[in-house]
């Protein structure tokens, strides 16, 4: 069992790989780091899996001297990346690093502010106009106003007090504010996020600055009460900007990173910040206001992958891979072939002894609608089975109405 | 007088013109057919329930409002603890013990000797118990929306016409002044021409997982609640959260289709008809037994050009809702008395004696006891239930096949589409059918 668990991994990692190989990368990814209070040595990495996986990208990493490190020594070429992930906050860059930075971006390049980093430079000015708000360092009403939702209406609140904090970590639900927005558009108004920090009450300039999801940070768990950004956008200069708060990593991602909506709006963004469009598709495991979803180990799931795990179906552990299948059928099935070329699957699962009868009564109802001539023998011969006889007539009574 | 089923005949034979048979004055005074309001109980209209949950109750709560007009004799449901509770109110009002309580609908459409039945059912069992009723010559207060599927809904609408009864949809948003305004203004062009219309629904919310298995609670007979629907064990959700689940409810969008897209249609004069193509997406909870969408977002296109979009809330500039756009600026409506407009100047609006005027009701159970007694159409009659609740299905379809689908309204069936047509009908368990009328 395990074995097989092993080699599915390894499978839907190679099939990962492979997808990622077949477009050319079009841009080229720089991810800084090297300080934080936040677990960089386990998010960099991740980011940089993330960007490539989208196929889109290349990805390097570069690390400043560790703290109280000579930081003159750090000093990127920016102007090789068309985006950089911001995954730092520690000391101060020289002014030449800082001043080609703002260079970079001014000239047009895409940045990516990610969670803890907006918590960085608070003394740089140019820095915290593009990361419109920002978090600790001593920020206050100095800093900028507060910027938050109450109901449907933006606040800007000038009220003296610090600049950041969150509560307990906790599940919570963003809403989309904007879901018209390249980096937005087709995704769920609302979704369900993995256990994270709900950062709150940050300030800064905010300007330039578009709030494209908030979450609202609810009294009862020790948050605000406010809707709070969680997603933004910025203009400087000719440059894009991408602020997610976002993605608080554990050892190994954890579930702030692992969630699929952290996931996809990281690489959606990024794409935004690049290039201005986003031709990336919406994930089937998205999640929405029913609940969160997780993308265990960051692997990308696989059509063969959701139907060995149908095979395996026990109602009471999981029914997404069932629900991946669906969402595969109603957005890849438009002709009769392509229709076939799942049936067929399909059919291979209601033929193996070894699969599950909850399983089986899934695909059933699937076939119901969507099943062609080749599925009806073996449903026939299902129909015969005590446990399936029910799921069974109700799809044939749907193939193959009586007259 | 009449004995209860006669004196129903007798209004129906009188209000469809009197036959020669009848020996019986052609003015008959109001107050020997119940509209005189000063009646002895024996001229009250005899009434009972089905489904006496959550919205049942509402429901009979507001007929019993109406003691004057009508009386409660008995009470249907599977859960004996709601038709416990349901004989208790009754028996309050009419000062006895004497409801009667059933935990089989077939046995109290027998045995019970009814002129009216309110029935309130989770959404599979709708097909069979309405066109049941309707068969007995009942005149019926139905909850919306009118059937699980298209197939059922046509099948109620053809059992109503048959029986030639009186049929309520719970539809009461038309017994509404200001939805009734908005739509007359819309359909009489104070907006100019309507381009557009925009429906909001409400959003889905947290899924539950999936429960573990319970022994179904005493009270509750399980098998019957499942009726018609595939045979699942009892996890603990039957009441009220059925709405979640797609073998026995479409979610928000089918449950709010008899409301703000019945109104929507009323106002762009499609309420008996319907749009010609539909596409649109859906999110769907990816784990757990709860399976509607959680949100939705479709267009429906009408023989007339107008679009319809329906979506949920979350989606949309004003929300919850019908807003009709026209050439000329924008209507909207919602519950909690909102009506308004791009220039509030079109709500002062005097709607002329030639242009249309909407079926007026301000009351929605005033005016189904209205029409028992002059056997004229409701408000909400079953054919307009049908066309509401038809979009948001056809919604579904569109959702669940990823396919820009083609209907015709008239015949009402798909455009060259077998996959469409199959998501019609949701096959019944046996040994459950629909009945013949």
């Amino acid at each position: 069992m395990k074995k097989q668990y092993l080699l599915i991994f390894i499978f839907a990692g190679l099939l990962a790989i492979f997808n990622s190989c077949q477009k050319s990368a079009e841009y080229k990814a720089l991810i800084v780091t090297g300080q934080n209070n936040h677990n960089w040595k386990a998010s960099s990495p991740i980011l940089k899996q993330l960007l490539e996986q989208t196929g889109l990208f290349t990805a390097e990493i570069v690390k400043t001297p560790e703290k109280k490190g000579d930081m003159s020594t750090f000093n990127p070429d920016f102007s090789k990346y068309n985006v950089v992930v911001i995954d730092y906050n520690g000391d101060s860059w020289s002014d030449k690093t800082k001043a080609a930075f703002v260079e970079y971006v001014n000239n047009g390049g895409g940045v990516v502010i990610y969670h803890g980093s907006n918590n960085a430079f608070p003394e740089w000015k140019e820095f915290n106009l593009m990361t419109g708000l920002g978090g600790w360092g001593n920020r206050s009403a100095k800093d900028g106003p507060y910027i938050y939702f109450k109901k449907d209406s933006m606040i800007i609140d000038t009220t003296a007090g610090r600049g950041g904090s969150h509560a307990k970590r906790h599940e919570f639900e963003v809403k989309m504010r904007n879901t018209g927005h390249p980096i937005t558009k087709g995704l769920p108004a609302r979704w369900r996020h993995g256990n994270d920090e709900l950062y709150s009450q940050l300030r800064g300039p905010g300007k330039n600055m578009e709030i494209l999801a908030t979450a609202f940070a609810d009294t009862a768990g020790g948050g605000t009460g406010r809707s709070e950004p969680m997603l933004m956008t910025i203009t400087y200069g000719k440059g894009r900007i991408f602020h997610t708060v976002l993605g608080h990593a554990d050892e190994g991602g954890g579930p702030a990173m692992e969630c699929v909506g952290f996931i996809a709006t990281f690489q959606r963004g990024a794409e935004w910040a690049a290039s201005g469009k986003v031709t990336q598709k919406v994930p089937y495991d998205f999640p929405n206001a029913a609940g969160v979803s997780l993308r265990t180990g960051f692997i990308e799931l696989s059509l063969e992958y959701d139907l060995s795990k149908i095979s395996q179906y026990d109602i009471t552990k999981s029914t997404k891979y069932f629900t991946d299948l669906q969402s595969r059928i109603r957005n890849e099935a438009k002709t009769p072939e392509e229709f076939q070329k799942f049936e067929k699957l399909m059919i291979k699962v209601l033929g193996n002894k070894d699969a599950t009868d909850e399983g089986k009564k899934l695909l059933l109802g699937e076939l119901s609608w969507m099943g062609s001539d080749l599925c009806i023998p073996v449903i026939k011969e299902l129909a015969k089975k005590e446990q399936l006889k029910d799921a069974a007539e109700f799809a044939l009574a749907r193939l193959q109405p009586a007259k | 007088m009449f004995d209860k089923s006669n004196r129903r005949d007798f209004l129906k034979r009188s209000a469809a013109v009197a036959t020669g048979a009848l020996i019986l004055p052609q003015i008959i005074p109001s107050t020997a057919l119940g509209m005189g309001g000063k009646l002895p109980p024996s001229d009250r209209i005899v009434m009972g329930a089905i489904g006496t949950g959550s919205q049942g109750t509402s429901n009979l709560k507001g007929f019993l409002g109406r003691v004057k007009e009508l009386q409660f004799v008995a009470v249907c449901d599977v859960d004996t603890s709601h038709s416990a509770k349901a004989k208790g109110l009754i028996d309050e009002v009419n000062k006895n013990n004497d409801c009667r309580t059933y935990g089989d609908y077939r046995e109290f459409l027998e045995k019970e000797k009814l002129d009216a039945v309110s029935i309130a059912l989770p959404d599979h069992w709708h097909g069979i118990i309405y066109s049941s009723a309707a068969n007995k010559k009942l005149d019926i207060y139905g909850e919306k929306p009118l059937a699980r599927t298209i197939n059922d809904s046509k099948a109620i609408v053809s059992a109503v016409k048959a029986n030639n009864i009186i049929w309520q949809t719970g539809s009461w948003q038309r017994s509404q002044e200001h939805f009734r305004r908005g739509a007359e203004l819309a359909i009489n062009g104070r907006v100019g021409k309507i381009i557009r219309v925009e429906v909001g629904l409400p959003d889905g919310g947290k899924g539950i997982g999936t429960p573990p298995v319970l022994e179904a609670p005493a009270e509750l007979n399980w098998e019957i609640w499942l009726g018609p629907a595939p045979k699942v064990p009892y996890r603990g959700v039957s009441h009220w959260n059925w709405r979640w689940i797609l073998d026995y409810s479409g979610g928000q969008l089918t449950d709010w289709s008899g409301h703000h897209i019945d109104i929507a249609q009323w106002g762009i004069g499609m309420e008996r008809s319907g749009p010609i193509e539909i596409s649109g997406e859906g999110v769907y909870p990816r784990d757990g037994i709860y399976n509607a969408p959680v949100e939705y977002d479709f267009t429906c296109k009408y023989a007339n050009g107008i679009e319809m979009r329906v979506a949920n809330a979350s989606r949309l500039r004003f929300g919850m809702g019908a807003t009709w756009y026209g050439e000329k600026g924008w209507i909207h409506v919602d519950r909690g008395n909102v009506l308004k407009a791009s220039d509030p100047k079109i709500l002062e609006e005097v709607i002329g004696e030639c242009e249309i005027h909407l079926y007026k009701s301000d009351n929605h159970i005033g005016n189904f006891l209205e029409s028992i007694k002059s056997r004229g159409e409701t408000v909400a009659p079953v054919e307009i239930a049908h066309r509401s609740i038809s979009v948001g299905l056809l919604g579904e379809i569109a959702m669940t096949t990823g396919q820009k689908i083609q209907w015709d309204p008239v015949k009402q069936e798909m455009i060259g589409n077998l996959i469409a047509s199959r998501l019609l009908s949701r096959p019944y368990r046996q040994p459950w059918s629909l009945p013949t009328i």
